[in-house]
């Protein structure tokens, strides 16, 4: 059932990436639902469920944009498998450390998927992609991530005193 | 039997290269991709809709709350006009989107089929649409893709039911164009910050200025002759290079994109004059 869910959101996710997300941009620039998803996941349900996830919505991802189909399935099932690994290991339970790790993440995946679009003639360059795509995404993310982060903490809350 | 988290990275990394490598082998994305996007095909165009509704509801509510003070009767009529008249004014944009799209179709000494756009790839490594038509409507590969105000780009993936459009602005794209005026000939390409380039040789560009209007060439088989693809907005010369840069500013703006043209047939006469040119 938590699997099903699990991917319900996954797909979800892509889905609403390639249709409401994609208007919302900002100097050009979206977030990736996807990748945030795929690091909520994995900070809740360990490596096998982060790479998974990020693996089912990169595929989408691939699928549904025009690009290599393989390379976000690659790189964010990378991405969810090592965020997974970290829990546990760091204090990757503190929002202080979430946002930063979302943002710093969604540059390694940056920049893993730069790597392996090299190999298949990629023509943007480094600099262009880092300083156009890369790290603006990367904040934007950071920014999605924080408001997340900052509803769940009040659902919590809400709960908490609905309980008392 | 359990398999461990190395056993499905694993299983991720080899799916993941053993799908690049049958493409780069030019296997294309094979059934898989095509499933997937016949799986997420109709929830797209369902999700585009329920924002489009959203959208609606949302000025709706704005509306409703601004003629609030007024009296009950007043308002009434009031919030009744006023969704009627947006309801109008939408239906009034859309019809003369449409209106200008069949102009152009019925003028095109061309085969057209229309197009609704149903998704949008914009984060910056691939700029793409995807429309409601596919293979089952005749698109085929690197099929022009054309609104009234000129190019919006080529089919690069064909699904039954739908096509991704790889757009001009995409890093990948290249177009064969010319300077209408000049008839200096180069290269369009998109790069990663979004914009549009016009590349060609320095010796035969002397003379290209700002403002001069880039048409697609018409060599090779690919595009029309003639297509709009943007206009000069600044020359950037490189001294003694070979090759200089004409920024451009696109014909076409990718983001209202939301009904296109996708060109099926092919003609040998210039299409210029059959597209608004001011600016």
């Amino acid at each position: 059932m938590l699997r099903l869910l699990v991917l319900l959101v996954i797909v979800g996710g892509g889905v609403l990436q390639s249709t409401v997300v994609a208007v919302a941009g900002v100097g050009g620039i979206t977030p990736d639902i996807p990748l945030i998803l795929t690091v909520l996941i994995a900070l809740r349900h360990g490596p096998e469920s982060g790479c998974l996830a990020g693996f089912v919505a990169g595929l989408l991802q691939d699928a549904t944009g025009g690009g290599l189909v393989g390379v976000q399935a690659l790189t964010k099932g990378l991405a969810g498998f090592g965020m997974g690994l970290l829990v546990g290991r760091f204090w990757v339970s503190n929002p202080l450390v979430q946002v930063p790790g979302l943002v710093l993440l969604s540059i390694a995946e940056g920049l893993g998927r730069f790597l392996l679009l090299q190999m298949f003639h990629y023509p943007a360059t480094f600099g262009d992609l880092m300083l156009h795509v890369i790290l603006p995404q990367a904040l934007y993310n950071g920014l999605i991530g924080t408001l997340c982060i900052l509803a769940e903490a009040s659902f919590e809350l809400v709960g908490r005193r609905t309980w008392r | 039997m359990r398999v461990g988290r190395y056993g499905i990275l694993l299983a991720v990394l080899l799916v993941s290269l053993l799908l690049l490598t049958v493409q780069t082998r030019g296997g294309g994305t094979g059934r898989a991709g095509e499933l997937v996007t016949i799986a997420v095909t109709p929830v797209q165009s369902l999700l585009v809709r329920i924002h489009r509704g959203a959208l609606n509801l949302w000025a709706n509510y704005v509306d409703w709350k601004s003629v609030r003070r007024d009296n009950a009767t007043l308002h009434e009529e009031n919030e009744h006009l006023r969704v009627q008249a947006m309801q109008a004014g939408e239906t009034r944009e859309e019809n003369a989107r449409l209106r200008r799209l069949l102009v152009l179709r019925d003028r095109l000494p061309l085969a057209t089929v229309a197009g609704e756009v149903i998704g949008r790839e914009a984060g910056g490594w691939v700029r793409s649409l995807t429309v409601n038509r596919g293979r089952g409507d005749g698109i085929a590969q690197q099929t022009p893709v054309i609104v009234p105000d000129g190019l919006v780009g080529r089919v690069v993936q064909v699904h039954r039911a739908a096509a991704v459009i790889q757009l001009l602005n995409d890093p990948a794209s290249t177009v064969g164009a010319v300077v209408q005026r000049t008839r200096t000939a180069g290269l369009v390409e998109g790069d990663a910050g979004g914009t549009v380039r016009f590349k060609f040789m320095a010796r035969d560009g002397a003379s290209v200025a700002p403002g001069d209007l880039v048409v697609t060439s018409g060599l090779g088989t690919l595009f029309p002759k003639g297509l709009p693809v943007g206009r000069v907005i600044k020359i950037e010369d490189k001294g003694s290079a070979l090759f200089h840069f004409a920024i451009l500013a696109p014909a076409v703006d990718f983001s209202r994109v939301e009904e296109v043209l996708l060109v099926t047939g092919q003609t040998t006469q210039d299409v210029a004059t059959l597209f608004p040119s001011e600016g």
